[in-house]
C-alpha cells in the first residue's frame, strides 16, 4: 500500500505493540454490544476526518471567532447532549462504513478495512460533545486525536493516515507538504441524493492522481505545446500525484470483492474526471494507470468542458480536484468537492497567475 | 544512616513573594554529618497544607556518574523540575498569596548518594533549581521519608523504587528518557485512561475518587487557575486499548473529580509509541504504574 503503512509493517514484529493489539481486540470482543471492532491500523486504509468536516459546526465556529475560546468551549459543554448536525464528510464516512460491512461479511477475519479517525485540534472538553454526536449517529469511529489547540498535522503519521479531510485549507496544505494525501472539503450549494450502497470517488487527473508536470507545460507554454508533449511522451508514465496511493488503496479493496465474484455489485466505484481529451492527451493517462497496475472504473475525458454537469450525473461521495475553478463549478451543481492544494494550479486562477502575498514566516 | 530532611535556601523572588516555606540552614554536626532537622509538625502553617508535595530522586535530577567539576551534570528530570517551577511562578504571578503550589523534595534513595549531600545541594544551587526540601535517605529508609513528608507524588527512574513506594500507598511514576525531551516551560501530565474506568485499588484513579486532596485532584485545581490557552500545565488523556466509550467515560470521570483534560488521544489498540513520542509527557499516571512500552 502507501509508504506510511510499509514502514509500519516493517516494525510489526514489535512485541509490546502486538500485546496491546491483542488486549484491545479481546476487550472489544468482550463487549456485549454488536459494535464492529476497529481494524488493525497497519492493514487498514485510515481516513482522518476533522470535526468540522464530519459535523456542521458553523454556528459554533462563529462563537469561537466572535467570543473567543473560553466561551466556545463553555458553549460546547452546555450543549453536550445535543448532537451536532451532519457535516460535508458525513455521507463519505457512512459510505465507508457500508463498504466495511460488506467486507466483514466476505472476509470476517481480515483487518483490511477502512479505519476512521477523528483528527481535531479541538479541546478535549469539546470532545465529549463530539463523542456524543458520534454515538447519536452510530458512526464507527473509535480512534480520536484531540490536540487541545496544537496542530494535528504531526499526529497524522502517528495514526498511519492514508487520507486526511478537513475544512481548514492551511492544515491540508501542511499535510500535503508532509507527503500525506489530503484535501479541503467544501459544502455543496444544493443537496444531491447519494447512493447508500456504493461508495463513489471521483478524481481529477493532473496534480491529483498524477504529478503537475503536464499542467506546468499548459500554464507556461500553452495548450498546443501540451498536446505535442503528451503525444511525444505517451508511453512514458507520469509521475505520481498526492492521491495516487489512495486510489491504490481503494483498488486493493475492490479486488477483494472481485475475488469473491462481486465485481458487478462492488460497493466501491472510482471515476477519473479530467479536462484532457481522449484523442490527444488521454492515452498517456490510461497507460500510466496501467503501468502502475491500477484500475479506474470510469475514465471521463471532458476536453475542457465544465466538470459540474457530468459530476451531477455521477453523484460521487467526494470529488478531488487541484483547481478551485473546478471545485466551485462542481459545488454549484451539488457535488461534494475536495480541493487538493498541490502543484502549479495553486498559483493560477482561471488561467491567470495569482498575485501571491509575501509568505508569512 | 538515618535520613535527614531539611530545607534549602530558595530563590529570592519566591521568598519575597510568599515566605511560606520553613527552611533551616544545614548545620554540620560534630562528626561532619548533618544534624537531623525535621520540619516540626507544629511549624507547618495552614498555607503549607495546600502544597502539592512532589518528591524526585537525585539520580533522576542529576546524571549519576557525570560531573562538571564541583557540580553534577543535570539528568533527565531537569526539564521536569523546570516545568514544576514554571507552574509555581505562573501561579504566583496571578496571585502572590497563592498557596496551591508544588513543594519539591529532592530525595536520595541510596547510601552512596546519602553521603554526597553537600555536592547534591551545591549542584542544585549551581543549576538554579528551586528545591523546597532535601531528604538524604538510603535504600532502607526512603519510604519512611516519603510517608513522613506527606509526599503526594514520587518520581524516580528506578522501577524497584516506584514499585515499593506504590505498595506503601504513595502515588508513583517511573521517569524515562522521554522526560528528557519534554518542554521546560510547560508541565505535561499524561493520564493513561484504560484504568480510569476500572480503577485498581492503589492507583491514581481510585484515590481520586475517594480523596479530594489526592494528587490528581490537586492538579485539576491548579489547572483551573489558568485559561484554555497558554497554560503552563497541560493534562493529557491517552486511552490505549479502549475505544470511544472508554474515552468518553474517562473524560467524564476525570471531569467529575475536578480534572479538566486538555488533550485526548484514543487508540483502540493502535500502536502507542508513535503517539507517545509526539506527546512529550513529563510523566505518566497509570494504575499500571507506567508500564508502557519503551
Amino acid at each position: 500500500m502507501s509508504e506510511i503503512k510499509q514502514d509500519a509493517a516493517a516494525t510489526n514484529g514489535n512485541m509490546a505493540e502486538e500485546k496491546d493489539w491483542a488486549a484491545a481486540k479481546a476487550a472489544f470482543e468482550n463487549l456485549k454490544s454488536n459494535k464492529p471492532r476497529p481494524p488493525k491500523p497497519q492493514y487498514a486504509v485510515t481516513i482522518a476526518v476533522s470535526s468540522r468536516a464530519l459535523f456542521n459546526m458553523v454556528a459554533e465556529r462563529k462563537i469561537f471567532q466572535e467570543d473567543g475560546m473560553e466561551t466556545y468551549v463553555a458553549h460546547q459543554q452546555e450543549h453536550e447532549s445535543e448532537p451536532l448536525k451532519e457535516g460535508v464528510a458525513f455521507p463519505f464516512v457512512k459510505a465507508l462504513m457500508n463498504v466495511n460491512a460488506r467486507l466483514r461479511k466476505l472476509y470476517p477475519d481480515s483487518e483490511e478495512l477502512f479505519d476512521i479517525v477523528l483528527m481535531t485540534n479541538n479541546h478535549a472538553q469539546v470532545g465529549v460533545r463530539l463523542i456524543n454526536s458520534i454515538n447519536h449517529y452510530d458512526l464507527s469511529i473509535e480512534r480520536f486525536c484531540m490536540t487541545g489547540g496544537q496542530s494535528p498535522i504531526g499526529y497524522l503519521k502517528a495514526y498511519m493516515t492514508n487520507l486526511y479531510l478537513s475544512t481548514d485549507s492551511e492544515k491540508v496544505t501542511r499535510a500535503i507538504d508532509e507527503g500525506i494525501a489530503a484535501a479541503t472539503m467544501f459544502t455543496q450549494s444544493t443537496d444531491t441524493e447519494l447512493s447508500s450502497t456504493q461508495l463513489r470517488v471521483a478524481f481529477d487527473g493532473d496534480a491529483v492522481l498524477f504529478s503537475d508536470e503536464s499542467e506546468v507545460i499548459v500554464k507556461q507554454h500553452g495548450l498546443d505545446s501540451f498536446f505535442e508533449h503528451e503525444k511525444q511522451f505517451e508511453n512514458k508514465p507520469l509521475a505520481q500525484g498526492p492521491l495516487k496511493c489512495f486510489l491504490e488503496a481503494l483498488g486493493k479493496l475492490q479486488r477483494k470483492f472481485y475475488a469473491k465474484n462481486e465485481r458487478l455489485d462492488c460497493p466501491i466505484r472510482t471515476y477519473l474526471v479530467t479536462a484532457r481529451s481522449a484523442a490527444s492527451s488521454g492515452a498517456r493517462v490510461l497507460k500510466t494507470l496501467r503501468s502502475w497496475g491500477l484500475e479506474i472504473d470510469e475514465a471521463l475525458f471532458l476536453a475542457g468542458a465544465p466538470k459540474g454537469p457530468l459530476l451531477q450525473k455521477i453523484r460521487p461521495h467526494i470529488f478531488f480536484d487541484d483547481q478551485m475553478f473546478h471545485i466551485e463549478g462542481a459545488k454549484e451543481l451539488g457535488t461534494i468537492s475536495a480541493h487538493v492544494p498541490y502543484g502549479i494550479g495553486q498559483k493560477y486562477h482561471k488561467g491567470k497567475l495569482i498575485e501571491q502575498p509575501p509568505k508569512k514566516e | 544512616m538515618a535520613s535527614s530532611c531539611y530545607g534549602d535556601a530558595l530563590i529570592r523572588r519566591i521568598k519575597e513573594k510568599a515566605s511560606k516555606w520553613i527552611y533551616r540552614n544545614p548545620v554540620p554536626g560534630p562528626d561532619g554529618t548533618h544534624l537531623n532537622h525535621h520540619l516540626p509538625k507544629s511549624g507547618l502553617r495552614k498555607k503549607d497544607a495546600d502544597a502539592v508535595v512532589v518528591a524526585v530522586t537525585s539520580d533522576a535530577v542529576f546524571d549519576p556518574g557525570a560531573d562538571e567539576g564541583d557540580a553534577f551534570r543535570v539528568g533527565l528530570a531537569f526539564p521536569l523540575l523546570q516545568a514544576l517551577q514554571r507552574v509555581n511562578e505562573r501561579l504566583l504571578e496571578q496571585n502572590p498569596s497563592e498557596s496551591l503550589l508544588f513543594d519539591i523534595i529532592l530525595i536520595t534513595t541510596s547510601s552512596q548518594r546519602q553521603q554526597q549531600s553537600s555536592q547534591i545541594m551545591r549542584s542544585t544551587r549551581h543549576h538554579g533549581l528551586e528545591v523546597g526540601r532535601f531528604c538524604f535517605s538510603s535504600e532502607d529508609n526512603f519510604l519512611e521519608s516519603l510517608l513522613e513528608n506527606n509526599v503526594q507524588l514520587f518520581l524516580s527512574t528506578d522501577r524497584n523504587e516506584t514499585s515499593q513506594a506504590s505498595q506503601r500507598g504513595v502515588l508513583s511514576a517511573l521517569l524515562d528518557q522521554r522526560a528528557a525531551s519534554s518542554p521546560s516551560e510547560q508541565l505535561r501530565v499524561l493520564f493513561c485512561g484504560d484504568t480510569v474506568v476500572q480503577p485498581n485499588a492503589a492507583g491514581p484513579m481510585s484515590t481520586i475518587q475517594h480523596d479530594a486532596q489526592s494528587f490528581p485532584a490537586q492538579l485539576g485545581k491548579m489547572r483551573q487557575r489558568f485559561g484554555m490557552l497558554d497554560s503552563p500545565l497541560v493534562i493529557i488523556l491517552m486511552v490505549s486499548q479502549g475505544g470511544r466509550d472508554s474515552c468518553s467515560s474517562a473524560l467524564q470521570v476525570l471531569r467529575s473529580c475536578g480534572v479538566g483534560v486538555d488533550e485526548a488521544y484514543c487508540l483502540a489498540g493502535a500502536p502507542q509509541s508513535p503517539i507517545l513520542s509526539l506527546l512529550h509527557p513529563h510523566f505518566l499516571l497509570s494504575d499500571d504504574f507506567g508500564e508502557l512500552e519503551e
